[in-house]
């Protein structure tokens, strides 16, 4: 039972490589539309379409959901960062994995796709995982530098209020408009239809997966490293707005170098370390008779 | 006035910014940053994505901003490209500005702002004048050779070849559901049921542009297992002759130099003039 449900999921190099690109050019294309789509702003409170969400979360919930949440974010990066010129070198770091886990779990969350409820509350996760760990870091932006506020009371409440209104507002307008709904009904329209196009059998509901068989500790551990990973590469790129003003005592201190050797090589051992913890389950996984290419 | 007005609306229509896409994506002349090996552009384009973020001293800033606003008018960016760039940079310096100024702060603390932005900046437009000036083809053989995986590399060009026709073939979906569906005849306030109409549209349209592509992406991997894409991803050799045409020359040595002893100028006039 073990092994087919195993086998079930396994895909060729080939229909890995097309999930991929699939996922990469559709978001990649409608991310530079939600770029240009202007937004409306209410003093510091931004209404606008973050991004069209539906298309990597209905390729996720379809498709194998690493390659499809994968493509997603690296067409994002290509066509809507690369080409536009707008490549915020190590800001970028936080985007992708960010995005790229919350779809990945919204993804897996989907056991049917038939299912509207499933369906409904994967595009919640999805959008509430992205914008919450956004939230958290922009947050702690704020709360590392808080000493240095005291002179403005209220300041960082007044973030707290921001972010949350923000948030809000995420959710409300690309959580319902452009993820709810979209998918709501692409999903049943797409379900069965384009999964021939791509050579492969429908994910099937048949095999019933339990929410505790989908929160292994590895993905959770993954998810959480990955998380800190975001953050210090969000941390280091926007270490000098002026919520750093903690900064400059900090390079004083220690010294800038100091500083960014130490996060710097922290971020390369965790780095190091789940890549290897990933490559090793990936070969005990690998069968001794399989033929790598 | 209305002939500006008029002028403008034709600049921003989506046939022009289709043109101007397909221009950033296959018009590549020679320009000055397209004579160099791509690894090489790579390597120098990610020491000006970093190397700003660790530099405190505006005078240093100001001083790499020189020369890479030459190299990007020396690659003959789009203007779409770069009015998209001047929008966000504008309103990521008016929200900072609004939010410092809200919440007690002053113009004093829009001076470290500034900092931000011109860091911003030079990051952006090393990444237009280097991206603008690489054949997609080169810059996915480049971060082949430079050991990123080849699914990654493919993806780049790819995703660079693909994208104006994607862009025209949605294009074309949306024009047809206008002519076959009807706009809704009060607009409403503020227009509203125009957007919501257009918003359902432009929502829609994915379901046929999602099948579309996918039929293409099977016959585009399918072509690809024929000329033994896989095998290539895995074979040592395949990838050399792959490769083979890329060559390190001594004039992308005399450019690295060039930057560096310019880099050692700035940093050692950095040290006596700070702003």
């Amino acid at each position: 039972m073990t092994s087919a449900l195993k086998r079930r999921y396994e895909l060729t190099q080939s229909q890995k490589l097309m999930v991929f690109i699939l996922a990469m050019s559709l978001y990649g294309i409608s991310n530079m539309f939600s770029e240009l789509i202007p937004e409306l702003k209410l003093g510091p409170i931004e209404i606008k379409v973050e991004y069209f969400a539906f298309i990597p979360l209905t390729l996720c919930i379809l498709f194998n959901p690493l390659y499809a949440a994968l493509g997603a974010s690296f067409g994002e990066i290509i066509f809507g960062e690369l080409l536009l010129g707008q490549f915020g070198g190590l800001g970028e770091l936080e985007k992708f994995i960010e995005f790229s886990l919350a779809m990945y779990v919204a993804g897996l969350l989907v056991s049917d796709p038939r299912n509207r409820k499933q369906l409904a509350l994967a595009s919640f996760v999805a959008v509430g995982i992205d914008q919450m760990l956004g939230t958290i870091v922009d947050v702690g932006k704020v709360w590392f530098g808080i000493e240095e506020f005291e002179a403005v009371p209220g300041l960082p409440e007044s973030i707290l209020l921001i972010e949350g209104l923000s948030f809000l507002n995420a959710m409300i307008i690309t959580g319902i408009f452009f993820s709810l709904l979209p998918t709501l009904f692409l999903v049943p329209r797409l379900y069965g239809k384009i999964e021939p196009l791509l050579g492969m059998k429908p994910r099937d509901s048949r095999v019933p997966l339990s929410l505790g068989q989908l929160m292994t500790p590895r993905l959770l551990i993954t998810g959480i490293c990955f998380f800190f990973l975001a953050v210090v590469a969000e941390f280091l790129a926007e270490s000098d707005i002026n919520f750093a003003v903690w900064e400059p005592e900090f390079i004083e201190q220690y010294g800038s170098g100091y500083m960014w050797v130490s996060i710097g090589a922290a971020a390369l051992v965790l780095l190091a370390t789940v890549a290897f913890a990933m490559r090793s389950k990936a070969k005990t996984a690998q069968k001794p008779g399989d033929i790598k290419l | 006035m209305e002939a500006i007005k008029q002028n403008l609306i034709d600049k921003l229509s989506v046939e022009q910014i289709k043109i101007e896409l397909m221009r950033t994506a296959f018009g590549r002349q020679s320009t000055f940053l397209s004579r160099f090996d791509p690894r090489i552009l790579i390597i120098w384009y990610s020491f000006f994505a970093i190397a700003p973020w660790f530099i405190h001293n505006k005078f240093i800033l100001l001083g790499l901003l020189v020369p890479i606003v030459a190299l990007t008018l020396s690659s003959k960016v789009s203007p779409l490209v770069l009015i998209i760039m001047g929008i966000g940079l504008i309103s990521e310096i008016s929200y900072i500005l609004l939010g410092s100024l809200l919440f007690g702060g002053s113009l004093a603390s829009f001076w470290p702002l500034m900092t931000l932005t011109l860091k911003i900046l030079l990051i952006s437009l090393a990444s237009i004048a280097v991206f603008s000036s690489m054949d997609p083809e080169k810059l996915s053989d480049a971060l082949l050779s430079l050991g990123m995986p080849a699914q990654f590399s493919f993806g780049v060009s790819y995703g660079y070849r693909m994208l104006p026709i994607l862009i025209e073939e949605y294009h074309n979906i949306i024009h047809s559901f206008r002519l076959r569906g009807r706009s809704p005849q009060r607009k409403g306030i503020f227009g509203w049921r125009s957007l919501v109409y257009l918003a359902t549209i432009s929502v829609r349209a994915f379901y046929p542009l999602i099948l579309n592509t996918a039929k293409r992406t099977r016959t585009t991997v399918e072509a690809l297992e024929v000329r033994g894409f896989t095998y290539s991803l895995v074979s040592p050799d395949a990838k050399k002759l792959k490769l083979a045409y890329l060559r390190i020359r001594p004039l992308d040595f005399v450019f690295l130099g060039c930057s560096l002893c310019y880099m050692i100028a700035l940093a050692v006039a950095g040290q006596h003039f700070s702003l």
